[in-house]
């Protein structure tokens, strides 16, 4: 699970990144931020247990 | 045994409750710096007090009035301070019935919105509903949260699923012959209702092949799912939740009882007489829930007044939630008929408010075979003919539906037939079970 975790910290700091750049971009700003929710969901189902 | 998510689906109680202890410290920070119920319901409680599992019962009880309470002239307009996000987030809207009164109105963000589907894919899964099905969901869709969760939740399983909504039980009974939809969700009196029309059609409702259903919205006692398993020659599966809560628990392949979908939700269970302690199993308690992931309207510590028994926390499924072996009923006299709840105050309110010309009523609700049917017995002004009488009973029947989302029938009784009253009168007579 501990690598999932860190999987899942990799493609967060990918999704803001990509938020940030296109930031003038509509269509794939709100994808980006898509991608941050189900990430959201992704760590609420992985929780550490230590 | 199969599971949707087989890490969280089998974790030890500890350390299933040590995550849910610090999901819900995270809700009431984020609860107490965004949304106004809870800015004003926290304001004495320091949350670094909150520090072990046992704190939690510091924390004061949110009731459904207090929602009500808090949308009312609050802004921003309709979600008052229940809202937990900037309102430009907000991407949908469900409301509750609205039959105990003012309805709420529940603001759902994008993500939000996915956390209820994500906890719904656990009901589903464990149901057995699997990419193979064709989901079949005969429900009207609108601004009720009923089947909307489930649809979305068979979509990301995978399934396919068909809307069976703006179609009458007969259309229902074709487009499910028509593309072989193999499961189905709905009230259980509704999926027997479809099934009698499927009957009188002439078909047999065991060709429909119809392999597993799920249950929602009523009480589905044992035998009437082994009714409906023998009526489809299908499995029929069960679970619970409500528009504030979200889905929170369903049945497993075992068939005994309800698991708690943890983490999602924090499931109390507490002695209904002082609501402070945790009951044993086997017990009695009132189910106070608090969803630990939805940002959008939090609500924490919801008393659901909803009495339940509790059961083991092992089962032969593998999952190690807490499980409801048994939905008892409310705790008050809110009656649930058809699935809905419905208050026989809302009639009286109807009645005095709109329909002067009405001298006196009798409401009756029946279980006939197993579908409840409300009866409005009324009594008309003399003064209006026969004709004039009948249109006061159609308008009638036609409010009552809009206000109560029930359909009823309405009597027009012989004047002196219904019974008066000088001191508490007893309009409301529920003959469900005593037949």
């Amino acid at each position: 699970m501990d690598e999932i975790r860190n999987e899942i910290m990799n493609i967060e700091k990918s999704a803001e990144k990509l938020k940030t750049l296109a930031k003038d971009n509509n269509a794939i700003r709100k994808n980006a931020e898509i991608i941050l929710t189900f990430l959201y969901i992704l760590k609420f189902i992985t929780p550490a247990t230590d | 045994m199969e599971f949707w998510n087989p890490y969280t689906e089998t974790l030890p109680r500890e350390k299933l409750e040590k995550i849910e202890f610090s999901y819900f410290q995270n809700l009431l920070s984020y609860a107490k710096a965004n949304s106004q119920l809870y800015k004003d319901k926290l304001k004495g409680i320091n949350i670094d007090d909150i520090k072990v599992f046992e704190d939690i019962k510091k924390i004061p009880f949110t009731y459904k009035e207090e929602l009500r309470k808090w949308q009312e002239d609050v802004d921003p307009f309709p979600y008052g301070g229940l809202l937990g996000i900037d309102i430009a987030n907000v991407s949908s809207f469900r409301q509750t019935s609205g039959t105990t009164g003012k309805p709420v109105y529940v603001p759902e963000s994008y993500e939000s919105w996915q956390w209820r589907v994500e906890s719904w894919c656990h009901i589903l899964y464990m149901a057995g509903f699997r990419p193979r099905h064709r989901v079949f969901l005969p429900f009207g869709y609108n601004v009720y949260v009923a089947f909307w969760e489930a649809h979305y939740a068979a979509e990301k399983l995978g399934c396919e699923v068909v809307p069976g909504g703006a179609l009458d039980t007969k259309g229902r009974v074709n487009k499910i012959i028509e593309l072989k939809a193999n499961a189905m969700c709905g009230t259980p009196t509704y999926l027997l209702n479809i099934a009698q029309e499927a009957a009188s059609m002439g078909i047999d409702p065991k060709s429909l092949g119809i392999e597993r259903a799920l249950g929602a919205g009523e009480p589905l006692p044992e035998a009437t799912r082994k009714r409906i398993e023998e009526t489809y020659n299908c499995k029929m599966y069960d679970h619970i939740g409500s528009t504030e809560t979200c889905g929170f628990a369903g049945m497993c392949e075992a068939q005994q009882g309800l698991h708690i979908v943890e983490p999602f939700f924090l499931v109390e269970l507490l002695d209904k007489d002082t609501l402070s302690k945790e009951v044993s199993e086997g017990e009695l308690g009132v189910i106070v829930i608090t969803p630990l992931g939805r940002r959008s309207f939090p609500v924490i510590r919801f008393n659901t007044n909803d009495v339940a028994i509790k059961g083991p926390s092992t089962c032969e499924c593998g999952r190690t939630s807490l499980k409801l072996m048994e939905i008892v009923g409310r705790v008050d006299d809110i009656s649930k008929i058809r699935g809905v709840l419905f208050s026989p105050k809302t009639v009286e309110q109807l009645i005095r408010s709109e329909f002067p010309e009405i001298v006196e009523y009798e409401l009756v609700v029946t279980r006939e075979d197993i579908m409840d049917k409300i009866t409005l017995r009324i009594e008309a002004d003399p003064k209006l003919n026969k004709d004039e009488a009948g249109e006061v009973a159609k308008r009638l029947g036609e409010r009552h539906k809009i206000k109560t989302n029930l359909s009823c029938k309405v009597v027009v009784e012989p004047q002196g037939t219904l019974p008066r009253y000088d001191l508490k009168a007893k309009r409301f007579k529920d003959m469900r079970g005593k037949h």
